[in-house]
């Protein structure tokens, strides 16, 4: 055994050494201690048993590149090698973060659908940005994501798996989220990563497993084989709307059957078409991080506080209440580019993709039925209104919601009210 | 190993004329996997289909965990030491909440399974059997809907489970809904391994009918060597006659006695005869026990569960001896007092009941005392 | 030897009946005196209902509240055993305050036994007026309290200034409120509801079907139909109501 004690000194490849202070977890590959480095603290994730020398220079390699995005707790020193094994230090994870599987099991849940969509975009967004930098991340499952239950950010973990892409890191992953061509054998790459990344998104929405159905459970113990039936050769998604047969059970898959119909008709079908066989068989077809990271936008737009009762509602075709059943006047909107975003009141606004809300629909305190936005940035944006005037929005400040209006937020946002 | 069971119609259940809602099942297989099954049907009357829901559950249950014996057991539950498992719902309340790791997995995919065969055996029962103008008799109609519409059929056969069994290298055990599990080692000392779920209260019980079953689910499972002497599944309708584990444990070291003393064929008998008197005097309710037994290891216990039952005893003797010296120091101090008030008198009334209540059950725990002392003299 | 015989004892199980008792200064006079009356009539006929009861003996336990809270013996005492002290008004409403004190005794470690051993409470709530403290907060512990869940509750409103909310959220049910207009009345609920609740409480239930706080409802209802100045429905006509408290 090559455990850690308090005390012991663990000397880095830059130079320097941390000292271990105490065991913050463990799980199958290493432990993480809590350490300290010239007086900060910092976490090292110590391998029990030492990975191969590839894994070791990968590693050397990441950490001089640095993160792909400020999602990722990524390695930022490597250890020499010594006690037998090594490891690297990483950030300490901020005590309000909380793993995935948590909200899984429902531990923990998300206080609004705000925060669940700004975790879906910043985790599809942190993948973006990872394949960009051309890797791929080789064993994506729910222990890699911590969130924060109230904003929704999410911190990107293990991220010692990540390889160039084509490379192999030697680190099987969890059957129930890898492809079902790396389930078979395969090599993982950014295609598989993309069907990960929809697996993680579905269990985000809808906290259930999209194979784990009637097929699934049928079965008293899921041997190898069976695994490798129903996530690989045989997977076929709960709601595939062309087989029924592996459905989700009542009193077992409670989660996914409550919440399917709650999430707009646009999201289901964006599972249906991920998960349909086609894609499942063809994985250059799966649709890239930035289409997923569109789409999510799309949702979160269409994200509004009802005006009646303070609950977020979704709003489609009907544009009633999910909540109190009322009706919601959707006739005006916000349009940015392609995006359209309803203005009711107590909405936020999200501008740009850093998922902090960048303005607020507001009412006049003497005249409640008057609507205004307010600009909750830090910088004044420029309206323009339809006779042709020219306003500055300072920070703080508030414009009304008037058709024809046209907003510069930055140069790369601008947006116009209009009415239907 | 042995197995036994047996389940018998409550007393209140032959007056109404209502079927016996309990059902159990042990088995003993040629390698020497031993399994135990009990279940509770739900008394009420939206449940008037339990007794079946009872039935088939026990039959499942013996069948998935047969497969899950033969195709997960051996390898992965070898030498892990006991671990025992709360419903997911009072494991978020912990503090010391556990990740789930790969035999909480397999459990869960095991438990999943008899849920789902269980839905799909009640479904299948349903379109056989159509709805009787007698079943219809005194049901509401939301309930006859649950049934006609398929919605909530589930509830119509609602029931609870208990399930153990025993391995030549470990052995596991799990339960949805109320009803006590037993165990004894060869200290001859009692334990309830399977945690309990706060949610079972009186006669609110959780359910494999319920929508978050899955997560209703507890358990536990040890591979280390050490396997019970014995383990004991019983419904609620037993546990209810007895108001105290520590009373509940001194029957079942009655049965184990009697198992040591008389054998099984004898002891099953008894225990035909015993139960519907348990109901009668106790809880009224239907009542269905299933057991396993190491009859090698039990042989030389006679005198541990003797010793048992007198420290047992002995205690009780203790306590009442406690309450006789309390009231004596209130009765003395009372009658010390020149003009009582009418508070006083009361006090002293109450004292001198407690006083003779206790004198009279010290006697009686001393006579049983003094037989179970001359039992053990002689054995 | 059969494995029944003379080693194992199989207790009947408890059912324990609470009287929560206003004694704030607007009682007094002929309401706390009604209230001494009829408490000490019902308890004999309590304890006869415990005495033909194969299933189950009834205790009784007392709490009176005005500006503190007093229980009047430090344990649920037998039906049979309990010697009624006449109860004193005077002081404020602490309902709150016997809230709380209600759901610490509603433990094992308080006045209740196992579950097994058990069946649920049943719970009597008399009171002629507004709680003067922070029930709220008291209210909200004891709903927490798995024994509270499962009682019987039954409040009795004294008079139209008895808070008929607060009573139905203790309660929570309207229909578990009863509200007496006169001191005849006040006695003859007293005796109804203690009655019935006792006898219910402590028959084994069918599990499922109408709760026993529902049966006991059922049951008061029809017998305060009878009765002169009592009504079961929440709402309240004020012309009924006889000024004759004092």
């Amino acid at each position: 055994m090559n455990e850690l004690k308090k005390g012991d000194k663990i000397i880095l490849t830059s130079g320097g050494c941390v000292k271990i202070e105490k065991e913050l977890g463990r799980g199958g590959q290493g432990i993480v201690y809590l350490v300290d480095l010239n007086g900060e603290k910092k976490a090292l994730k110590w391998y029990l048993k030492a990975p191969d020398d590839k894994f070791y220079k990968n590693l050397e390699h990441n950490i001089l590149s640095g993160p792909p995005s400020e999602a990722f707790l990524w390695p930022e020193y490597l250890t020499r090698k010594q006690n037998g094994s090594f490891g690297y230090v990483m950030k300490l994870r901020p005590a309000n973060y909380f793993e995935f599987g948590n909200f899984l099991l429902a531990k923990k849940s998300f206080k609004s659908y705000t925060a669940m969509l700004a975790a879906a975009i910043k985790i599809t967004n942190g993948f973006m940005m990872l394949h960009r930098h051309g890797y791929s991340y080789q064993d994506l499952n729910d222990g890699n994501f911590f969130i924060d239950p109230d904003t929704g950010d999410v911190m990107i973990c293990d991220n010692d798996n990540v390889m160039p892409q084509g490379e192999k890191s030697g680190i099987m992953g969890k059957a129930r989220y890898m492809a079902p061509e790396i389930v078979a054998g395969g090599v993982p790459d950014k295609y598989s990563d993309r069907f990960s990344l929809a697996v993680i998104l579905f269990m985000l929405f809808y906290a259930n497993h999209p194979f784990e159905g009637a097929k699934v459970v049928a079965c008293p113990c899921l041997t190898e084989s069976f695994e490798k039936k129903f996530y690989g050769s045989e997977a076929v998604f709960i709601y595939d709307p062309t087989n029924k047969e592996n459905l989700p059970v009542k009193g077992i898959h409670q989660n996914v059957i409550r919440r399917w119909p709650v999430f707009p008709s646009k999201l289901r079908e964006l599972f249906q078409q991920e998960f349909s066989q086609e894609k499942l068989k063809n994985p250059n077809q799966r649709m890239v991080d930035t289409l997923w990271e569109k789409q999510l936008i799309a949702i979160r737009d269409s994200l509004v506080k009802c005006p009646h009762c303070g609950e977020e509602t979704f709003i489609e075709e009907s544009s009633t209440c999910m909540d109190c059943g009322k009706k919601i006047d959707t006739s005006i909107k916000l349009k940015i580019g392609t995006r359209t975003i309803l203005l009711t009141k107590g909405t936020k606004i999200y501008i740009d993709i850093d998922n902090q809300p960048d303005a607020e629909v507001v009412s006049h305190p003497n005249e409640p039925s008057k609507l205004f936005i307010k600009n909750l940035t830090n910088y004044g944006w420029t309206a323009e209104t339809p006779s042709g005037k020219i306003k500055a929005v300072d920070p703080n400040g508030v414009m009304p919601i008037n058709p024809g209006i046209k907003i510069a937020f930055s140069n790369t946002h601008k947006g116009e009210i209009v009415r239907d | 190993m042995i197995a036994l069971n047996h389940e018998c119609q409550g007393f209140s259940h032959i007056e109404s004329g209502k079927p016996c809602q309990d059902n159990s099942f042990s088995e003993v297989d040629p390698k020497g996997i031993a399994v135990a099954i009990i279940s509770d049907g739900h008394g009420g009357k939206r449940y008037f289909r339990s007794e079946v829901g009872s039935k088939l559950i026990t039959g499942i249950t013996r069948d998935k965990m047969m497969s899950f014996i033969s195709n997960f057991g051996d390898s992965n539950l070898k030498h892990v030491s006991f671990t025992s498992r709360k419903s997911v719902k009072t494991q978020i309340e912990d503090e010391d909440f556990k990740k789930q790791d790969k035999i909480d997995g397999a459990f869960r995919q095991l438990f999943g399974s008899i849920i789902y065969d269980w839905r799909q055996k009640v479904e299948q029962h349903a379109e056989e059997n159509p709805l009787t103008e007698k079943e219809r008799e005194g049901l509401e109609e939301s309930w006859i809907r649950d049934f006609l519409d398929r919605e909530n059929l589930e509830k119509v056969y609602g029931c609870t489970l208990i399930a153990a069994a025993f391995t030549p290298s470990y052995w596991f055990a799990f339960q949805i809904g109320d009803g006590k599990c037993f165990a004894v080692n060869e200290g001859g000392q009692w334990t309830e391994p399977i945690p309990w779920d706060d949610r079972c209260f009186l006669n609110k019980t959780t359910s494999i009918c319920d929508t978050d079953a899955l997560d209703e689910f507890r358990y536990c499972y040890e591979g280390d060597g050490k396997i019970p002497v014995s383990i004991i599944l019983a419904s609620d309708g037993l546990d209810d006659s007895f108001g105290s584990e520590e009373n509940q444990a001194n029957f079942y070291v009655q049965i184990l006695k009697s198992l040591i003393k008389k054998g099984k064929f004898e002891t099953e008998k008894d225990i035909r005869e015993a139960l519907p008197e348990l109901s009668k005097k106790g809880s009224k309710d239907d009542m269905s026990i299933a057991m396993l037994y190491d009859e090698k290891k039990l042989r030389n216990m006679y005198k541990i569960f003797l010793q048992w039952q007198i420290d047992n005893l002995s205690h009780h003797i203790d306590e009442q001896n406690q309450k006789i010296s309390e009231a004596n120091k209130i009765q003395e101090n009372l009658e010390s007092i020149d003009s009582p008030t009418k508070q006083n008198l009361i006090d002293l009334q109450y004292a001198n009941k407690d006083y003779d209540r206790a004198i009279d059950e010290r006697s009686r725990l001393q006579e049983r005392l003094t037989t179970l002392k001359e039992e053990l003299a002689g054995s | 030897m059969s494995l029944l015989d003379e080693q194992v004892s199989v207790p009947r199980r408890t059912m324990t009946l609470f009287f929560l008792i206003d004694t704030s200064g607007s009682m007094e006079g002929n309401k706390i005196g009604a209230v001494n009356d009829a408490v000490s009539n019902v308890l004999p006929m309590l304890d006869e209902i415990s005495a033909e009861n194969p299933d189950a003996e009834i205790k009784v336990a007392a709490l009176e509240f005005s500006s503190g809270t007093n229980w009047l013996y430090s344990e649920p005492k037998l039906a049979s055993d309990f010697v009624w002290q006449d109860v004193r008004a005077g002081g404020l409403t602490s309902l709150g305050a016997a809230c709380q004190e209600l759901s610490t005794k509603l433990s094992r470690s308080g006045y209740m036994k196992s579950a097994s051993g058990s069946f649920a409470p049943a719970i009597i709530l008399l009171s002629d007026g507004g709680p003067t403290d922070d029930y709220e907060s008291g209210l909200s512990k004891l709903k927490g309290n798995n024994w509270f869940k499962a009682a019987i509750k039954i409040a009795i409103a004294i008079g139209d200034d008895a808070d008929k909310d607060v009573l139905k959220q203790f309660t929570g049910n309207s229909e578990a409120v009863i509200t007496v207009h006169n001191i005849e009345a006040l006695k003859q609920i007293i005796r109804v509801v203690a009655v019935t609740s006792s006898q219910i409480g402590s028959k084994s239930s069918t599990a499922g079907d109408t709760t026993k706080q529902d049966q006991v409802i059922e049951e008061v209802k029809e017998a305060v139909e009878n009765i002169d100045g009592a009504e079961a429905a929440s709402s309240v006509d004020s012309s009924s109501y006889d000024d004759d408290w004092d």
